[in-house]
């Protein structure tokens, strides 16, 4: 093989005879396919989660499910229910449920219409740039929604020991034990399926985003 | 009115598929350097027909008909698409040289070799390979990526060394 040189075969590059013709008709065909790429693979998720943790938040808004059971917990540690207590608990927790449908709202907002500024024909540093920015509006969604999950948590504990202490009640300590631990536990375990969700699912793409943009990145900052 | 709209869209698509036929070379060229099974390199030239289709109107004249396919283009292959295969580590070179063996012409074959080599390269350094072959100028060459054009042309350079040392080692 003579010695190579990439210009001498810049013609016969560009003249390379095309194997496999497409007719108009077989690209016309093209046009009516389902796309298959990961843009609307990362939309189709979202949207789910989206309404899995509105659904979740408007299930939970329109039962007074925590009430009881935070009754139950506070009678297990030998408080009395007294209508202060619960009242304050309940405007509490009325005004996190409120928060986190508002949170909701905004982020769909959000969310779509950072998907709208998607444009393929965009510079590809831009597309990256801008698929990532999408991607992370439902990541700070996710993450509001374990503060909000952990405030929640946070609260409903802090009135526990506030009912205790308003009612000078000392609690037995395997008792007491037992409700922090399963608060502390809980409260992990969710966060770490949450966590692991989204390793698996979005993990492959964001990589994959993240090597294109840092060898853009490393061209544009090589010493020339 | 319906039927005028209808008869606007049927005629766009024919000149959309006429653009797509004249210029399939390009699409097929970027479907083969991003895939490594013919049934991915398919299924990528579709997805890219679809892209371009999808931002025709934006096109529309506003630049040349080789840099938008290219951005389009590449813009699928690097960030859309979603293959079915695996992908090859990019350090492993797979040197097939069944289909190009028998090939008589000393430059074909050097084509043929070509891609194998540019496909072990990073994606990015890939598009600017292939953009550079066709004759794009590095002013094109750098917005389609949102680089700089000079970073373009030095990285061209650079590559065209690695390129020739990797020719020459496989050949």
């Amino acid at each position: 093989m003579p010695e190579f040189d990439l210009d001498s075969l810049k013609k016969t590059w560009q003249e390379q005879p095309v194997q496999k013709k497409y007719d108009n008709n077989e690209i016309l065909q093209m046009l009516n396919r389902k796309s298959r790429n990961y843009v609307k693979y990362i939309f189709w998720i979202s949207v789910a989660e989206f309404v899995f943790f509105s659904v979740l938040g408007i299930f939970y808004f329109f039962q007074g499910e925590e009430s009881t059971s935070f009754i139950k917990v506070l009678e297990r540690l030998g408080a009395q229910k007294t209508p202060e207590v619960e009242n304050n608990f309940d405007n509490a927790y009325l005004a996190i449920k409120i928060l986190s449908l508002l949170v909701t709202a905004y982020f769909v907002y959000k969310f779509y219409q950072n998907y709208r500024k998607i444009k393929i024909e965009e510079n590809l540093k831009g597309l990256i740039t801008k698929i990532i920015k999408f991607k992370k509006t439902v990541n700070a969604f996710i993450l509001i929604s374990i503060v909000l999950l952990v405030a929640f948590t946070s609260v409903f504990t802090a009135f526990i020991f506030y009912a205790l202490n308003s009612q000078n009640i000392e609690p037995k300590s395997a008792d007491l034990t037992i409700v922090i631990v399963g608060i502390i536990v809980s409260t992990i375990l969710s966060v770490l399926l949450i966590w692991l969700y989204y390793k698996l699912v979005y993990g492959i793409i964001i990589r994959k985003l993240d090597r294109n943009l840092k060898q853009l990145k490393e061209i544009d900052s090589q010493e020339i | 009115m319906q039927l005028i709209t209808t008869h606007t869209l049927a005629s766009k698509e024919k000149e959309f598929a006429q653009l797509i036929k004249d210029n399939q070379g390009l699409i097929i060229k970027v479907s083969r350097l991003y895939t490594n099974s013919l049934e991915d390199e398919e299924d990528l030239f579709q997805e890219i027909v679809l892209q371009l289709w999808r931002s025709y109107d934006s096109f529309k004249g506003n630049s040349k008909i080789s840099t938008w396919m290219y951005r389009v283009a590449l813009n699928t292959a690097i960030t859309l698409f979603r293959k079915k295969s695996k992908s090859l580590p990019t350090n492993e070179l797979d040197i097939n040289h069944a289909d190009f063996i028998d090939d008589d012409d000393d430059k074909q074959q050097q084509v043929s070799l070509l891609y194998t080599v540019i496909k072990t390269l990073p994606n990015v350094e890939r598009a600017i390979v292939t953009m550079y072959l066709d004759d794009l100028p590095y002013k094109d060459i750098a917005e389609n990526l949102g680089i700089t054009e000079v970073n373009a042309r030095v990285k061209m350079n650079r590559l065209k060394k690695t390129l020739k040392e990797q020719m020459e080692k496989y050949a």
